[in-house]
């Protein structure tokens, strides 16, 4: 079976140029981990997701190569969350781009597909080959509703 | 001049114009950080011993235990200590002790990056000082690189103070049997003294402009020091273990205990208190840990520049190049020592200290006779040590933890840029080298 026959044919989008609060407006609505991101074509340019949200509310020194390991002694509130959160809310998402989940194309084997799905932890664009059009989403959810609906169903 | 051992002509050349190509070559080599220096170092002691200028035996005579054995046991006792999370608590104390203002704040980072430094080797007091300053930057809401800037000339000063504070000084110890008291009798007073001054240009250049916010001051003062603190019973090991270590470092030659010893005791000692409750499984992960911290970069490029260094020496070619120095100098020490300072500072401002040192040590020595024997070199030690660790902060590769701290500054974003940096360090750096020679020419001529 193919990825195709796996992946959600309407995902929700996001355009290059929203901002970071209403591109986490829409992630907390729905739930989202990850939500792609296309241009006026249509065309694939990465992931934004709500990893990126919660590291934006972390200390910074966290993050960095070599940095604070231990952080135990920092108690903050979420208004300290939400200040961080305020001052980079109006940016575009287009300069924070998740491009570490690889798509994969629409022929691409399920197993080969579920274990991407497991190593990334992440939905998984599908986008045509050849080109950057983006066909799909798929997440856990996707193909765990259609693993389930196949009990019940007769034998091929 | 060369040793007997040694062939007439190599690849047609001979001995001292094969050895000193080579080590010519290897320091291009080392400069132009194109292949890891250790790779670089130990390719060079191969071609040594391949070559014929050392034999395998006598390469590993080069090779200075001491130095290699301070600096693991070090490694792995500041290794372990670490995990406590004791040195986050110290900078967070200090911090919290001048009610976080951001002056103030500097200055206490500074004093105790310096004073870390002193007791551990520079590269580890900044990696476990500069993520706790951006975090207090970043809260503070102030550019992180007055603290960032001021913290490598703390580590530099800091580390000049004491035996184990700097590799250079534990080089010049191992080869002099110089003792930890020795430097600390007589280097610690001049680099507190010039730690002093540094704040002075530092206070006028940044510390009056800084200023924060009171309810990002509060936000500071909310750190909970002691919530750090992750593993109460490793503290109270490891600052024994420690305690010990200093003890030993300063009553141990009278015992005939040389740093490595002491060290390295320390390190076996901590590790057996460390992984002692566990089981044999645990036991294996905890020690593989442990060793995993030992920069074994680090070791190895001081394995293969020792005999580098050692079959330069043994070729004839440093004795000619110390005549030529002193013939230089008139025979004069004062002129000597001065200018060995001076040229060790803007050498190693420029290259890495460690192999101007371990090439200064053979040349150093190579001065005994002229001056009345080896009780007369001392204030030429002395002032290789205060120009080699101080000339560090002369540039951004002046020394490992430079770039290190350059490192995290880019990480952050607010990068410390090559040029900018030296235009300021500079000039500090021969601030700080022309009252060390003040001191030397007062104290010792």
């Amino acid at each position: 079976m193919p990825a195709s026959e796996v992946m959600n044919p309407n995902p929700t989008t996001l355009k290059p140029t929203d901002t970071i609060e209403c591109a986490a407006k829409c992630i907390m609505d729905n739930r989202y981990r990850n939500i792609p991101v296309v241009d006026e074509n249509f065309c694939y340019l990465g992931m934004f997701g709500v990893n990126f949200l919660l590291k934006q509310v972390i200390p910074k020194s966290v993050f960095i190569d070599k940095g604070l390991k231990n952080v135990s002694f920092i108690h903050e509130s979420l208004e300290d969350l939400y200040q961080r959160f305020d001052e980079i809310k109006n940016q575009p998402i287009s300069m924070f781009l998740n491009n570490e989940v690889p798509p994969v194309s629409p022929d691409t084997p399920l197993t080969e597909t579920l274990l991407q799905l497991y190593e990334t932890r992440s939905s998984i664009a599908v986008v045509e080959k050849g080109t950057c059009k983006l066909l799909g989403m798929i997440s856990y959810w996707d193909v765990g509703e259609k693993m389930l609906n196949v009990v019940g169903r007769p034998h091929a | 001049m060369h040793s007997a051992a040694q062939p007439d002509m190599i690849f047609g050349f001979s001995p001292v114009w094969f050895a000193g190509g080579l080590f010519v070559l290897t320091y291009v080599l080392i400069v132009t950080e194109r292949l890891n220096r250790a790779v670089i170092a130990m390719m060079a002691a191969v071609l040594m011993i391949v070559s014929g200028v050392l034999t395998q035996q006598s390469a590993m005579q080069g090779v200075d235990i001491n130095t290699i054995g301070l600096l693991t046991g070090m490694m792995i006792i500041v290794g372990i200590t670490r995990e406590s999370g004791v040195f986050q608590y110290l900078a967070i104390r200090s911090a919290k002790l001048v009610k976080a203002d951001p002056w103030g704040i500097l200055v206490m980072l500074v004093l105790v990056t310096a004073f870390l430094s002193a007791l551990l080797d520079n590269v580890t007091t900044v990696l476990l000082i500069a993520p706790i300053t951006l975090l207090i930057a970043d809260t503070l809401k102030l550019s992180a690189y007055p603290y960032l800037f001021a913290e490598i000339f703390a580590a530099n000063i800091g580390g000049t103070a004491t035996l184990i504070g700097d590799p250079p000084n534990i080089m010049i110890a191992s080869a002099t049997g110089l003792t930890y008291n020795d430097f600390l009798f007589n280097l610690a007073p001049i680099a507190i003294f010039i730690l002093l001054v540094t704040l002075v240009p530092f206070y006028f250049i940044w510390g009056r402009h800084l200023k924060a916010e009171p309810r990002l001051i509060n936000k500071v003062m909310q750190y909970r020091e002691l919530d750090a603190i992750k593993d109460w019973l490793l503290l109270k090991k490891s600052l024994f273990v420690l305690g010990l270590v200093m003890v030993g470092f300063i009553v141990g030659h009278d015992y005939g205990l040389q740093p490595a010893t002491i060290a390295l005791f320390g390190a076996s000692l901590l590790l057996v208190l460390h992984i002692f409750p566990h089981n044999q499984e645990k036991q294996t992960e905890m020690v593989s840990r442990a060793l995993g911290e030992v920069e074994w970069i680090t070791i190895f490029f001081f394995i293969g520049l020792f005999i580098l260094v050692y079959g330069v020496e043994s070729t004839g070619l440093l004795e000619m190049l110390a005549h030529q120095v002193i013939e230089f100098t008139g025979g004069d020490k004062t002129v000597t020592a001065i200018s060995i300072m001076f040229v060790s500072a803007v050498a190693s401002s420029i290259v890495d200290n460690i192999p101007f040192v371990a090439t200064m040590i053979p040349l150093i020595k190579n001065m005994a006779a002229s001056f009345g024997g080896a009780e007369e070199l001392i204030p030429i030690w002395w002032s290789l040590a205060l120009g080699a660790c101080l000339g560090g902060n002369g540039s951004l590769v002046g020394a490992s933890a430079n770039l290190i701290v350059a490192g995290f500054a880019e990480r952050s974003g607010q990068p410390i840029h090559f040029l900018p940096f030296m235009l300021m360090a500079f000039p500090l750096m021969l601030l700080s080298v022309l009252i060390s020679s003040i001191y030397v020419y007062f104290r010792y001529f």
